[in-house]
């Protein structure tokens, strides 16, 4: 078996934000509400998202939901590195998410966790798992007033 | 069954498919996710080409002879299907893309003339979603009531709670032959004859027995029984409807279009005979054709022969996945002898996602499914979000279930670690 392969795709990082993930539950308030789904396999993440009082600028994330170790370390690593940002910096993100995903960038030292998903480029098939968190933020972010309650956002188009 | 016999088998038709002969990611090859479809042995690639080098002009048209020798091996293939399945005339064969356009087909032709508010549909929870939602969708439609057979704790065919969900609302039963999950062989003969007793149909989906074991319709006594071909070694893109005569000939049309009409007129037309009523537009000739070929090929080999062997590789892989204590299995467990339930077996292990289990093996070369197998409402019933597959075919051998549960456990202690 190729182990060294598996290590780049299934880093420490990942393995461990699989068994204990930090960052699971829902916020308080919840200021956007998203559920994003991957129907070929099944994976669900529930994003709630805590905004300030000027609704710009994201003060928490939590994620409920069932996936592989590659969509929960995502969802769970995703969460932290958006505690504080501004929504257009939160959206900025998924872009530079999604550019990691074909191997075409990585994130700034001050969000180096996030690189840890990048060994997911060279395993085309994963990538949807990878991004099923990002695309649900996306989502989430773009509702422009509320609660979007039966928010749903399907992996599938991607 | 011998190991003996096994290796004839296998030593003899693996020449035949040249896709298993190469390396993925650096390990030989083991396709194990032959449920999902097949792959296509020489004499069906080759039966394809020869088609489209040959003999290729549209069917049941012109008087020249390439389209003679067209409509003949269309019409040909359409005969080794019959023969087949035992249908007791060619004209109960109807082609289809596959197996979902067949359910389809009877859904909306006899469905639509058929059921009226409150009329009982019953299907059971293990169907594969090509069997379920055309019937939700023909229940939108109609104010029919679908109802659903739930599992023993063998996780089979409830038989008895079927026996109860009966009544004379009921108009069909509409069920799986082998579950391509739970791998449970349902006694279709039996649901048959009980639906018969209440006067309703009953369609069988054979997607997973035909292409294993020698299947009857006039033993099966089924109203319709639908398969699709690239899970029999042809390719995609062709399937069948099989039908009782009289059954299809109560059946109004499906589609529209050239090749299913009589006398054409500009407000009204007259239909085609059986089968062609059902087959509106040019059809997938070569594809039918490479059909004949599969069924050829299985033929050859004997339909008693593939299920034989596949029962000693059932038995091989149970014992071998027996020895692993984190992988749940579900479905009936195998007799000693590897009989009493299909070649496959969906699993989970301990907390392992199937997705990530499934990349693990592809670093070793081995293919099995990972994800719900488009049987969602099956694995909520079970309490499982996703499972993986490993599903054989007479090609298989032993030694690649070997590698197979190799792979396997290094995954298992690959993830052990952070979950022991």
């Amino acid at each position: 078996m190729t182990l060294g392969n598996l290590r780049d795709l299934y880093q420490q990082v990942i393995l461990e934000r699989y068994k204990k993930p930090r960052n699971k539950g829902k916020t308080d308030p919840v200021h956007r509400f998203q559920r994003g789904h991957n129907p070929s396999c099944g994976d669900t993440i529930e994003l709630t998202v805590q905004l300030n009082e000027a609704r710009d600028q994201i003060q928490d994330v939590k994620f409920e939901g069932e996936g592989c170790a590659i969509a929960i370390a995502s969802a769970d690593l995703m969460a932290e590195a958006l505690r504080g940002k501004r929504i257009d910096e939160a959206l900025e993100m998924v872009q530079r998410f999604q550019t990691m995903m074909k191997g075409e960038a990585e994130f700034p030292p001050e969000l180096r966790k996030l690189n840890a998903l990048g060994g997911v480029a060279q395993f085309p098939v994963r990538i949807k798992c990878a991004n099923l968190t990002w695309h649900t933020l996306k989502a989430a972010l773009e509702v422009t007033d509320g609660v979007a309650a039966n928010g749903f956002i399907s992996n599938e188009t991607e | 069954m011998t190991l003996t016999q096994e290796k004839t088998i296998a030593s003899r038709v693996r020449a035949d498919f040249p896709i298993l002969h190469q390396e993925i990611n650096g390990k030989p090859l083991v396709y194990l996710d032959n449920a999902a479809t097949s792959q296509k042995p020489l004499a069906v690639l080759n039966a394809l080409q020869d088609y489209y080098q040959q003999d290729n002009a549209n069917v049941h048209r012109g008087v020249h002879t390439l389209s003679s020798r067209a409509t003949d091996g269309y019409e040909g293939a359409r005969d080794k299907v019959a023969h087949f399945i035992n249908a007791a005339s060619r004209q109960e064969i109807v082609y289809t893309r596959n197996a979902s356009e067949a359910i389809n087909l009877v859904a909306y032709a006899w469905g639509n003339a058929n059921l009226h508010p409150g009329d009982e549909i019953i299907l059971s929870v293990m169907e594969h979603h090509s069997n379920l939602i055309p019937w939700q969708l023909l229940a939108q439609r109609t104010g029919a009531v679908l109802k659903f057979v739930e599992l023993t704790e063998t996780e089979e065919f409830n038989l008895e709670q079927f026996r109860g969900l009966m009544s004379n609302q009921t108009k069909l039963v509409s069920v799986v032959h082998v579950s391509n999950t739970l791998g449970c062989i349902n006694p279709v003969r039996e649901i048959g004859a009980i639906a018969h007793h209440y006067g309703a149909k009953i369609l069988v989906d054979a997607c997973q027995s035909v292409p294993h074991m020698a299947v009857d319709v006039q033993a099966l006594d089924c109203d319709w029984l639908v398969a699709s071909g690239h899970k029999m070694c042809a390719p995609t893109g062709i399937g069948f409807l099989y039908g009782k005569l009289d059954v299809l000939r109560s059946m109004p049309p499906f589609l529209g279009g050239g090749e299913m009409i009589a006398d054409v007129f500009l407000d009204h037309a007259t239909y085609a005979d059986l089968p062609h009523k059902f087959e509106a537009g040019t059809p997938a000739i070569g594809e039918a054709v490479a059909l004949g070929a599969a069924v050829d090929y299985l033929s050859a080999l004997g339909m008693d022969n593939i299920h034989a062997q596949e029962a000693d590789l059932t038995a091989y892989l149970f014992q071998q996945l027996a020895k692993l204590p984190e992988i749940r299995i579900y479905g009936p467990k195998p007799t000693p002898t590897g009989d009493g339930r299909a070649a496959l077996a969906a699993f989970t292990a301990g907390s392992i996602h199937p997705h990530d289990l499934s990349t693990i093996l592809d670093q070793a070369g081995v293919a099995i499914r990972a994800g719900h197998h488009c049987t969602q409402p099956l694995h909520r019933y079970l309490g499982a979000q996703s499972t993986a597959r490993a599903s054989l075919y007479f090609y298989n051998t032993r030694e690649e279930i070997d590698v197979f549960i190799t792979a396997l456990q290094e995954a298992v202690e690959f993830f052990g670690g952070i979950f022991g």
